[in-house]
């Protein structure tokens, strides 16, 4: 059966009426305590003395745990095992937790934190990456990507560009903060309501902790309040805190972080340090590529070597490189242990190359969309990528064309270069930006979904799939695909909260593979099921239509019936059938499953084919800068996007939109600062700052490319969560441009990301100088 | 006195007496008071500092015209006594069951519509945030939505779905079930506030003071000089929301009148230190364009319709948003106790950081600013990391008076360059008397940077704080220039 056209959410009401249920919200017996967790305030120290007596006599405090009273293994670390549950003789970074406390209310929770002591040894702490790597402090050995002959193509390439570019991390600001409710059941049997983005990981973590199996642990999703990434690995914590308090109590704990203190605990997008050299001709070509990327990972290596394997597959963003070498290196500091942040590193990898590019038309007095449509990947069949992935179904030339266009880039940029002139102190500029993202776990066995589907006797349909729902629609999609599949109205569907208890060993809803994956595997369910009730359904149709013979082939599931194409008018209601089967004891319930075909990755020769298939995505962006402020208006962004045949249009759309403005608030107002102790300085959202409604683009044009369906997908469709998010890439180099306008495009400016009004403001001012100092001709001859 | 509080909730009258319900302080905030509820978990906490807006519900209370008016807050910032006499509205009041049927307010249904939500953490206050535009304008333009959401923060939509379900929604006669059952409500609340009595609310270790008239508050304040004083309590609250502090005595002005009110002669317009900030921004419109600059800029709408210009001044802050506008308009500021009545400039005013000329039996009841009569030029501007909804980094206000282009008086005043509100008095005499010229300007930029050595702090470097300071004196210049 088609999609249904216009399908809503399918917790839309429920979200606009408040009642939507989160863990918060969660009605729990009298017996529930509340959990809260008491941190290092150290970066780097030992733990000399820690006494926990005074706390626990305060009346309502009904327990105190620290490293000693874990009953299992003290470590949550989702891959390499180096991330302690709670901190034992050391802490390596503030925030870190060191013992957790559960009491009857919050008032208590509060006196007890304040009266237990602790006396510190402080050690140096490294707080910057640049530290990190004079002390060789590597979180694991570098990794390299290589392809054609780099060292030797920059030696004979007419020019060469070298510089260094600075990316900062990123806070999730999900709007529900890290949550979990842990409620013991009989004998070591322990349930987990968890905002987790990955209940398999949390329900091996809390066994682990809890030095129990598996099976004895359950871990349930209904809906997450955002995740973005911050709870792929680190919901998993605050779930085995919740564990811990439970188990040792027997009472139901929730820990619910304060927003500060999820601020200050929890890890971030990774910052980086790129160094690279880039060659390229006269036209502008790019003819050697070399970057070295060093992430600062944290205090432990969560999913940092994953997110900096992301990083380096996308340093070639859309672009042939013919010579190139990519090195990665992940560095060890005392901070929270950085996270996935959607684009995983993608948004870092391809800042690098987008800024290169914007230096090489400067240099050569070129348009930068220009030279950007001069090194996309050819549409020939023939085309690689420097980890040896041939590049198919290549949308970039025609998203070029349209954007174009539809952006009227070219006179807009003449528009802008007469307002330059015009206004001494406001400038505008304007650029072009394009994104190449690959959908895949580049981990290539994480790409693989189950599912559950049940039908019951009354006809309604229960959809149990291992993705979770964290506001991105993939339980309305997987409804839609659902409905669609048995040729059922969507109300007849219902998707069930994620339950590690009904579809197990899941891989993290991540990667922007939720539809995907988990589509393919609801599907695989559907099709088991349909083609046992063949068993009922074809004798049926058959007495129906007067012992005529129907072939499986020609059954269609439509609207709530079932009937043989040959003898459409003949239907049966698809409520029969299921009675039917019920009664001719056909199982009605089916596991589902599915894995990703032909994709692998060899880390060692860093090459291979880890993606499934390319996102494309191109935004056009222009800005206005106040040159004396450093304040930026954002006036106009056009975006194209590819999502193949799309599920949900409406859905689409709001992940494109929602990632483009998260991008957007990454490159210019979203800072994160630390003191010299390694306080963060930005802990709330007053000194944090996401974008508001008043930041978006005030003209905000979003075209999906149509008729590009993607072969081999779950409706021919694409994935959508992360891609979008790097167009905002078009944002920062806009904000550029407009700086360079200072200088009248002779000069290269000082530039990093966030381009905060600080940076606009301060590297504006340079320009100005730098045009006092050197005539514009002159400056150029020795770049 | 009455010792008890009383308000409407779901079209009741509650009672709450703190004496009986030991659970509630007399700062429990409404957020925590809905939430404890089973049928009130609709409203989230998002940062329980009033910067996100997950908590916004919509108050209305019985205005002088005998009608109802509906202001967005955040619960996190409001203490329970600040809603007696009022009507408290919820996410959870909007929809209505007309036949077994689920009926969705204007505003919901729009934001079905556009795809409004996403996670739905923040949904709730957003809706409120919408149900507060639709109760006050028909038909906004894309700003009025904006001002509107400013302060609902949403981390995954982007926002432009839930402008579309703004301008979808308001296009309306402005009916809904909360119209239709206006009169009940106003009924009610005149009940609840027929002989007003200040109310003494004690639980556990805490006193709170709620007088309804400025005899009163003056007499308490007299009796109880260590409390703290609060009206919006914007500032305050955070001390218990953020700080956990108890806060042990407070006397809260929000049910004085008097103190609400504005005046005009010839010379000066009189503000009531109790006017809300969103008040005297309409107010200030076509009348007082430096501040209404600021006021638009200033936190969110769920802020300004409760924090007050009286809070503003009295908190003494460097970054009070509305000082340096005050000091370039050389505002007066009138303080009373039982016995006396001052009226100081606020140069004279504020003493320090946070610390203000009042003395423990005073409190500040009005703001005097002088009118222009268009001699001067009076501008304002403020730099911020994010220009809304955010605090300033650096906020300058500047007044000049030029006689043939010579400079004859100039006030300039910074915000975010020292522990006060400051003027930067050498700049000034430097400036004076001479040719009010870009030239002249430039040198003075540079004895700007003399007079402030400012912090470095999460917002910004100080060398940014310097360049700003120098760059918004240009700016003043540079728009006097383009005004003449």
């Amino acid at each position: 059966m088609k999609m249904s056209e216009k399908t809503y959410h399918e917790s839309a009401i429920k979200h606009i009426t408040g009642e939507s249920v989160y863990i918060d919200d969660m009605p729990v017996n009298d017996q529930l305590l509340l959990g809260k967790v008491f941190f290092s305030r150290y970066a780097h120290a030992k733990i000399k003395k820690l006494n926990i007596k005074k706390a626990l006599k305060v009346k309502g405090v009904h327990a105190i745990l620290t490293a000693n009273d874990i009953p299992g293994e003290n470590q949550m670390g989702p891959i390499v095992h180096d991330e302690k549950c709670l901190a034992e003789k050391e802490v390596t970074f503030i925030g870190q937790a060191i013992a957790l406390i559960a009491a009857e209310n919050a008032d208590a929770l509060i006196e007890a934190e304040k009266l237990i002591t602790i006396e510190y040894e402080v050690l140096e702490a490294v707080l910057d990456i640049e530290t990190a790597i004079e002390r060789n402090d590597l979180l694991a050995p570098p990794r390299k990507i290589e392809r054609g002959n780099p060292d030797e193509a920059l030696l004979t390439s007419p020019h060469v560009i070298t510089g260094e570019l600075k990316t900062g991390g990123q806070e999730h600001w999900y709007l529900e903060t890290q949550t979990a409710l842990a409620i013991p059941g009989e004998g070591k049997e322990m349930m987990i309501h968890a905002s987790s983005q990955n209940p398999s990981e949390t329900q091996s973590i809390v066994a682990e902790v809890l030095g129990l199996k598996n099976h004895d642990v359950e871990v349930e999703v209904k809906r997450m309040g955002g995740g973005f990434g911050g709870k792929e690995t680190q919901g998993n914590h605050v779930a085995a805190w919740a564990a811990l308090l439970a188990n040792a109590t027997r009472r139901p704990v929730k820990i619910h972080l304060f927003r500060d203190d999820d601020q200050i605990m929890t890890g971030k997008r990774h910052r980086y340090l790129s160094k690279y050299e880039i060659g390229f001709n006269e036209q502008g070509k790019i003819l050697a590529y070399k970057v070295e990327f060093n992430a600062d990972g944290g205090s432990s290596t969560d999913l940092s070597m994953s997110i900096l394997e992301r990083a380096m597959l996308h340093a070639d963003n859309a672009y042939s490189l013919p010579n190139v070498q990519i090195i990665g290196k992940a560095w060890k500091t005392n901070l929270p242990s950085n996270t996935a942040f959607r684009g995983f590193g993608g948004p870092q990898g391809m800042a690098v190359i987008e800024n290169a590019i914007d230096k090489i038309a400067r240099f050569l007095k070129k348009d930068p969309a220009e030279i950007r449509h001069l090194n996309f990947y050819d549409q020939e069949p023939d085309v690689f990528t420097p980890y040896g992935q041939r590049i198919e179904n290549n949308h970039l030339f025609k998203m070029y064309d349209k954007l174009l266009v539809s952006s009227e880039y070219f006179k807009r940029k003449e528009e802008i270069i007469i307002f330059n002139k015009a206004n001494e102190f406001v400038k505008r500029g304007i650029a072009l930006t394009p994104v190449k993202f690959g959908i895949s776990f580049t981990n290539s066995f994480l790409n693989q979904a189950g599912a559950l589907v049940n039908i019951y006797t009354d006809g309604t349909v229960l959809v149990n799939h291992g993705g979770t729902e964290m506001g991105q629609g993939l339980h309305t999609k997987m409804l839609q695909i659902a409905s669609s599949e048995l040729g059922i109205t969507p109300d007849r569907v219902k998707v069930n909260a994620t339950n590690t208890s009904k579809v197990p060993n899941t891989s993290p809803t991540a990667a922007s593979s939720g539809s995907d994956i988990n589509g393919m595997a609801v599907k695989n369910a559907i099709d088991i099921i349909k083609s046992r009730l063949m068993d009922v359904v074809i004798p049926e149709l058959e007495k129906l239509n007067n012992g005529k013979t129907t072939i499986k082939e020609n059954v269609v599931f439509e609207n709530n019936f079932i009937y043989d194409k040959e003898n459409s008018d003949n239907k049966i209601s698809f409520d029969d059938i299921i009675k039917f089967a019920h009664f001719k004891q056909v199982s009605l319930s089916s596991t589902g499953f599915y894995r990703t075909p032909d994709i692998y990755f060899d880390r060692q020769t860093g090459q291979g084919k880890p993606f499934y298939y390319f996102s494309y995505g191109m935004s056009v962006s222009e800005v206005e800068i106040d040159t004396l402020t450093g304040q930026h208006k954002l006036l106009r962004t056009d975006i194209i996007q590819d999502v193949g045949d799309s599920i949900n249009e409406g859905i689409d759309r709001g992940q494109i939109e929602g990632g483009f403005v998260q991008g957007l608030g990454w490159v210019t107002t979203e800072e994160l600062k630390w003191d010299k102790k390694g306080n963060l300085l930005t802990h709330s959202p007053d000194t944090y700052k996401i974008p508001t409604v008043n930041d978006i683009p005030k003209i905000f044009n979003v075209e999906l490319l149509k008729d590009v369906p993607n072969p081999g997908t779950i409706r021919r469709s694409k994935a959508v969560g992360e891609p979008p998010l790097m167009l905002a890439l078009s944002v920062w180099l806009a904000i550029k441009d407009a700086i360079s306008a200072v200088a009248d495009h002779c000069l290269e400016p000082e530039f990093s990301l966030p381009a905060t009004y600080e940076l606009i403001l301060l590297s504006s001012a340079k320009l100005k100088e730098g045009m006092k100092k050197i005539a514009c001709a002159d400056d150029l001859e020795k770049a | 006195m009455k010792s008890t509080l009383k308000f409407v909730l779901d079209f009741k009258i509650i009672e709450i007496d703190f004496s009986k319900q030991k659970e509630l302080k007399t700062t429990t905030t409404v957020l925590n008071y809905l939430r404890s509820f089973p049928h009130h978990k609709g409203v989230k906490e998002g940062c329980a500092e009033g910067d996100c807006g997950a908590c916004t519900v919509v108050i209305a209370e019985v205005n002088d015209e005998n009608k109802l008016v509906y202001k967005a807050v955040d619960s996190c910032l409001v203490f329970l006594p600040m809603i007696h006499g009022k009507q408290l509205i919820t996410i959870e009041n909007l929809a209505v069951i007309e036949n077994k049927q689920t009926k969705l307010h204007p505003v919901q249904q729009a934001m079905l519509e556009t795809n409004g939500s996403q996670c739905g953490y923040c949904t709730p206050g957003i809706v409120m945030s919408l149900f507060g535009l639709y109760k006050n304008h028909n038909n906004p333009s894309r700003e009025a939505v904006e001002e509107a959401l400013t302060g609902n923060l949403c981390r995954c939509t982007g926002y432009q779905p839930i402008i579309e379900a703004a301008q979808k929604a308001c296009i309306h006669n402005g009916n809904d079930h909360f119209s239709e059952r206006e009169n009940e409500v106003i009924s009610l609340l005149k009940r609840i506030n027929e002989n007003e009595e200040t109310l003494i609310l004690k639980s556990k270790k805490q006193k709170y003071f709620k007088p309804f008239t400025l005899a009163e508050a003056l007499k308490i304040r007299e009796e109880n000089p260590e409390a703290i004083i609060i009206n919006g309590s914007t500032d305050i609250a955070l001390r218990q929301t953020k700080k956990n502090e108890i806060l042990y005595e407070i006397i809260d002005l929000s049910g004085i009148d008097e103190l609400k009110k504005v005046s005009e002669d010839d010379n000066n317009y009189c503000f009531g230190s109790g006017l809300t900030l969103e008040q005297l921004r309409q107010y200030s419109n076509d009348k007082l364009p430096a501040l209404f600059k600021i006021l638009n800029v200033f936190g969110s709408l769920q802020i300004r319709n409760i924090a007050t210009i009286g809070g503003n001044v009295g908190s003494a802050s460097p970054i009070g948003d509305t000082l340096p506008v005050l000091f370039a308009h050389n505002a007066m500021i009138k303080v009373m106790s039982q016995l006396s009545e001052r009226t100081m400039s606020i140069d004279d005013f504020i003493k320090g950081y946070r610390q203000t000329d009042i003395r423990n039996n005073e409190l500040i009841t009005g703001i005097i600013v002088p009118k222009n009569n268009n001699s001067y030029l009076i501008e304002s501007y403020k730099v911020s990391k994010r220009k809304h909804l955010d605090i300033s980094t650096v906020i300058g206000a500047f007044k000049l008076h030029l006689n043939n282009e010579t400079v004859s008086e100039i006030v300039i005043a910074y915000g975010g360059m020292a522990a006060t509100t400051k003027r930067a008095v050498k700049t000034e005499n430097f400036l004076t008397a001479k040719k009010w010229s870009r030239e002249n300007v430039e040198q003075a930029m540079d004895i700007l940077s003399g007079e402030f050595t400012p912090l470095s702090d999460a917002r910004s470097e100080a060398e940014f704080r310097t360049a700003a300071a120098r760059n918004i004196l240009l700016k003043f210049y540079l728009d006097t220039v383009q005004k003449s």
